[in-house]
């Protein structure tokens, strides 16, 4: 797998094939911010590990180029981050994102450009916010057939307080596109937790939903594994650990970091 | 040698958002014993079994639970369930993400604590799998996931081996079963309870369970108590007669004046 490694917003690592074309360009007088520019050739994956020991701001650009699989994989960990990213994916081509997020606090925009016919993406989002989180999140259905299936999952603890804020655009004239967003959030303190999602359909041809919940886990979930012995505290960490692993498709060391980090903020 | 238990419940009132769903219930369940528990929909037998297991949405307002003597009502429900006591439940719940490998190995640990062997756990899990013909992938998907009904069934009997309770509290483990599955689960609880001699709570609508579960007690609940008891010849008196005929044998109606007259509450 190609590999990436971003400290605060440089590049201090990668290991690239050539279906992938890497760059960083560097504030200037105009922009502030440091730009990774990714372009995606042909098909092919990608992972990414950004680390931040200070507070930084990045903006992502990744360009999909047609009929090209991309899947991409990022785990993002340290001090609080404003990231901005834009997505811009062409005809038939197909968009895999996983991204894990142990942040102490991030703010960050996604703008996902579903530029060619039958463009597609799935975006699934896992996070533990143990400081303040908001994600806004928007995509652009610019073209025909185009789908786009949202996740967004978080585990809000300590002193987290997590935002989603998710849209849908479909224009008129877009037809047969599908736009699907599942948010949910669990949450095990008393701050404050908001799920906005937002579908703007201009077109009657497409098909559109949404689900959202904020709360904590099913009692009857609980109950079920305390009725087999298992102490609430217990409980819960096996279902956090559930809700924050499923459909990643881990590696057994990934799955082994990711558990010690549930570890650490549940004890 | 196998130690005897004793499920004490004594004049048990509980109620669920201000409405009273069992009332002075009585009801002595020793190792060794198969209890039974029939009655129309409704009554409240699905709600005796969690609350013996301590399910918080329910009050109780009157009366006792003990097990060997201890008072259940101040136990969370998994410290009952370590005590030794095990609700196979009538629609198990489905938890994403959560492996059914995973869930019991953390069950298991939590009654074993040190003494857990994660080879041995693995080993007994694989046979009891054979036994109940469950497919082994089922172990590695989340709990009750896809499967079936019969699945679910198995999936609860499973655990039922791996957690070897004294009491065991099963909730229409028959019910969406086909022909065979009724009756390996049928068998196995019979197996577990032959090798294993704990005391049985059933609760069912229909015979066809126990052609393989051979009750020694049988009981008719009603309104929330139990209004009537007997051995299991008392199977083929529901089965001929119906709850009505029973009811009226005790009163003019099935109704909260039955609950009365057995319990002798005015």
């Amino acid at each position: 797998m190609n590999k990436l490694k971003v400290v605060n917003d440089k590049i201090v690592s990668c290991e690239l094939d050539d279906q992938l074309q890497v760059k960083l360009e560097e504030k200037n007088d105009f922009f502030d911010v440091n730009s990774l520019k990714i372009l995606v050739l042909g098909d092919t994956d990608l992972e990414i590990e950004y680390e931040s020991d200070h507070e930084c701001k990045l903006d992502i650009f990744v360009n999909v180029k047609a009929d090209v699989h991309f899947s991409l994989w990022e785990f993002r960990h340290g001090k609080r981050t404003k990231v901005q990213y834009k997505y811009y994916l062409d005809r038939n081509s197909n968009t895999m994102i996983r991204r894990i997020h142990h942040m102490e606090g991030i703010r960050e925009l996604d703008l996902f450009h579903l530029n060619g016919e039958c463009a597609k993406v799935d975006f699934l989002l896992k996070t533990i916010s143990i400081k303040p989180e908001k994600y806004d999140m928007v995509v652009y259905h610019n073209a025909p057939k185009t789908t786009s299936n949202i996740v967004d999952h978080g585990i809000n603890l300590e002193d987290g307080e997590l935002i989603f804020n998710v849209t849908g655009d479909i224009p008129k004239g877009k037809t047969g596109c599908f736009l699907d967003q599942k948010n949910r959030i669990v949450t095990y303190n008393l701050e404050e937790c908001k799920i906005s999602p937002n579908l703007f359909t201009s077109e009657e041809d497409v098909t559109a939903n949404h689900a959202a919940y904020i709360g904590k886990f099913k009692d009857e979930d609980v109950f079920y594994m305390m009725s087999r012995g298992i102490e609430e505290r217990d409980a819960i960490r096996l279902l956090m650990k559930g809700f924050f692993l499923s459909n990643l498709e881990l590696t057994k060391e990934k799955e082994e970091k990711l558990i010690s980090i549930l570890e650490d903020v549940w004890r | 040698m196998q130690q005897d238990h004793v499920l004490d419940i004594q004049d048990l009132s509980v109620e669920i958002e201000g409405k009273e769903i069992l009332s002075h219930l009585n009801l002595t369940i020793k190792s060794g014993e198969i209890h039974v528990i029939m009655g129309p929909n409704g009554t409240g037998k699905s709600t005796l079994t969690k609350v013996i297991m301590g399910d918080e949405h329910y009050r109780i307002t009157n009366g006792s639970i003990a097990y060997d003597g201890q008072d259940l009502k101040t136990m969370k429900v998994d410290e009952r369930a370590r005590l030794g006591i095990f609700l196979g439940m009538q629609m198990p719940y489905e938890i994403e993400g959560v492996t059914n490998a995973d869930f019991m190995r953390s069950a298991v640990h939590a009654k074993e604590k040190d003494q857990f062997q994660l080879f041995s756990f693995i080993k007994k899990m694989d046979k009891i799998v054979e036994q109940l013909h469950m497919d082994p992938e089922m172990i590695h998907r989340s709990i009750n996931q896809g499967f079936s009904g019969g699945e679910r069934k198995k999936n609860e009997i499973l655990q039922m081996y791996l957690l070897h309770p004294s009491l065991v509290l099963l909730d229409e483990i028959d019910s969406g079963l086909d022909v065979d599955s009724l009756r390996i689960v049928g068998e196995n609880v019979m197996r577990y309870y032959e090798e294993n001699n704990p005391g049985l709570l059933l609760i069912t609508h229909y015979k066809r369970l126990l052609d393989y579960i051979k009750p020694t007690h049988v009981h008719v609940m009603m309104n929330g108590t139990i209004v009537k008891s007997g051995d299991a010849s008392l199977v083929e008196e529901i089965e001929n007669d119906g709850y009505e005929a029973i009811a009226k044998k005790f009163s003019t109606s099935i109704g909260t004046c039955i609950i009365k007259e057995m319990t002798g509450h005015e």
